[in-house]
């Protein structure tokens, strides 16, 4: 259920293709002129200091954030056609957050079922059967009656993984997932978000974890200013990075 | 007579109590009705007023400012009175319980809309970020995921602005309308004696005493789970 490929799927390789993408706030431009291209299947990790953009890029993705410029294609659809539905557009796009945003007034369940019952319109009992094996993808079944309140860091940014994947997306965005836990807590996620990459779920990542990206990603983005400085593997960007200050910001990070 | 005693007969007249009590009894009907009316009228247009300022856009959020700022620092019997005695003047003549259903209803919206708005701003705005990222619409995100969270916030004030603009339907005896008050007022007059008044006050007790409990509980009901992030 992870991997929609295949059936009506376009020819092209290419998930996500955004190109050119601006952002101004005012006088401050965050992001002037980046482009983030993610082939199907692909693991991408976003590293950059906070303030670099990579919060307002990945929300461009999906235009929770409207980009000031710049083409926008997932799968082929131009999201930034004045025709498109972008509500629907967007269940094809998990977003995942650094502060888990789940709603705190739902259960687990709830907080999965939720999009299922409003937006795809599933029954009630659809929906918790799709909701419960989501949460099941997450090592979470047993936690679908409690509360956000009721759980730890490290699970309540599971449900919210299994609140983007319920949804089928073609891709998910996840901004920081686990820079608020507690060390101990990091793993849970991190094995999680291992789990959907060997079941062939496209992923962008803003995070620092270096270990992870390593054994995990497929290229490491480094975003300062509001550009690319650099991108190539997570060897290369983290060992033998061509940029000055790419090695600059490695070194700040392993410490 | 004692000091007692003449307070007993002016208060608390056994003769006149039987006289009359029926006749105020008969204004708690119009007291209740106006009452549900008017809760139900200015909770939605406070409610439907706050959803709207929530969308952001400058054409509509200053009037709704306006027409709350207005409402909510107009005595109400002010502005029953300028409705009743003043609209007919450029020829409008309304029946003084649509006049009061209303007035009232406008001041509820007003501090209803404050507090509703209150609600929703204490909400995160996270909230919205990861509804939205789901595929949710504006509406179906203010729906099922702000406003519950907001409401939590709101339910208390709520049910004390609701108790308080329900008292004020006692406000229509100043334009003729027969509520408990208004009753109570006929029957003083007639009878040259307080004691209807008491009475009146005993039926406010009995219909609004349970009402308080009840909002006690409602708020209760409300205060769900732990606090979440």
């Amino acid at each position: 259920m992870l991997n929609p490929d295949g059936a009506g799927a376009p020819a092209g390789s290419r998930l996500l293709e955004a190109r050119g993408i601006r952002k101004s706030y005012a006088a401050l431009e965050v992001l002037r002129g980046v482009d983030l291209v993610v082939e199907r299947g692909e693991l991408v990790f976003l590293i950059g200091p906070s303030g670099s953009g990579k919060s307002t890029l990945l929300r461009c993705c999906n235009r929770l954030e409207e980009p000031s410029a710049g083409t926008l294609l997932v799968d082929g659809v131009d999201l930034m056609s004045p025709r498109i539905d972008i509500n629907r557009a967007r269940r094809q796009i998990g977003m995942v957050f650094q502060g888990f945003n789940l709603y705190p007034h739902l259960d687990a369940l709830g907080n999965v079922t939720l999009a299922l019952r409003k937006v795809l319109r599933l029954s009630r009992r659809d929906a918790e059967a799709r909701a419960m094996e989501t949460l099941a993808l997450v090592h979470l079944q047993d936690k679908a009656r409690s509360y956000p309140g009721q759980l730890s860091g490290g699970q309540q940014q599971r449900v919210g993984i299994a609140r983007a994947l319920a949804l089928e997306p073609k891709i998910i965005l996840m901004d920081e997932p686990t820079s608020a836990l507690d060390p101990e807590l990091v793993g849970s996620v991190l094995g999680v978000i291992r789990e959907l990459r060997e079941r062939g779920m496209t992923m962008v990542i803003a995070s620092h974890e270096m270990g992870f990206a390593r054994s995990a990603a497929d290229r490491v983005l480094f975003l300062e200013g509001g550009v690319i400085v650099e991108q190539g593997t997570a060897e290369q960007v983290f060992t033998s990075a061509r940029e000055a200050r790419t090695r600059q910001f490695v070194q700040q990070i392993m410490h | 007579m004692s000091a007692w005693d003449r307070f007993a007969f002016t208060f608390l007249n056994l003769e006149v109590a039987r006289t009359y009590w029926l006749d105020i009894a008969a204004g708690i009907s119009v007291t209740v009705f106006v009452g549900i009316v008017v809760v139900a009228t200015g909770l939605s247009l406070g409610l439907v007023l706050a959803g709207l300022r929530s969308l952001g856009l400058r054409v509509v959020t200053w009037p709704i400012l306006v027409f709350v700022d207005l409402f909510r620092s107009l005595p109400p019997l002010a502005i029953i009175l300028v409705i009743y005695f003043g609209l007919p003047n450029v020829g409008i003549v309304l029946p003084s319980l649509v006049v009061l259903w209303l007035s009232l209803s406008a001041v509820l919206a007003a501090f209803a809309e404050e507090v509703f708005w209150a609600g929703i701003t204490s909400v995160a705005p996270g909230q919205w970020l990861a509804a939205r990222s789901t595929g949710l619409t504006f509406g179906q995100t203010f729906a099922h995921v702000i406003l519950p969270q907001a409401a939590k916030l709101a339910v208390p004030p709520l049910t004390n602005r609701t108790i308080t603009i329900t008292k004020n339907v006692a406000l229509g005896s100043a334009i003729g309308v027969s509520d408990i008050l208004g009753q109570a007022n006929s029957a003083l007059a007639m009878s040259t004696n307080a004691t209807p008044l008491t009475i009146g006050a005993i039926f406010y007790v009995i219909l609004f005493l349970p009402l308080v409990v009840a909002s006690r509980r409602l708020e209760r009901r409300f205060a769900w789970g732990v606090a979440g992030s």
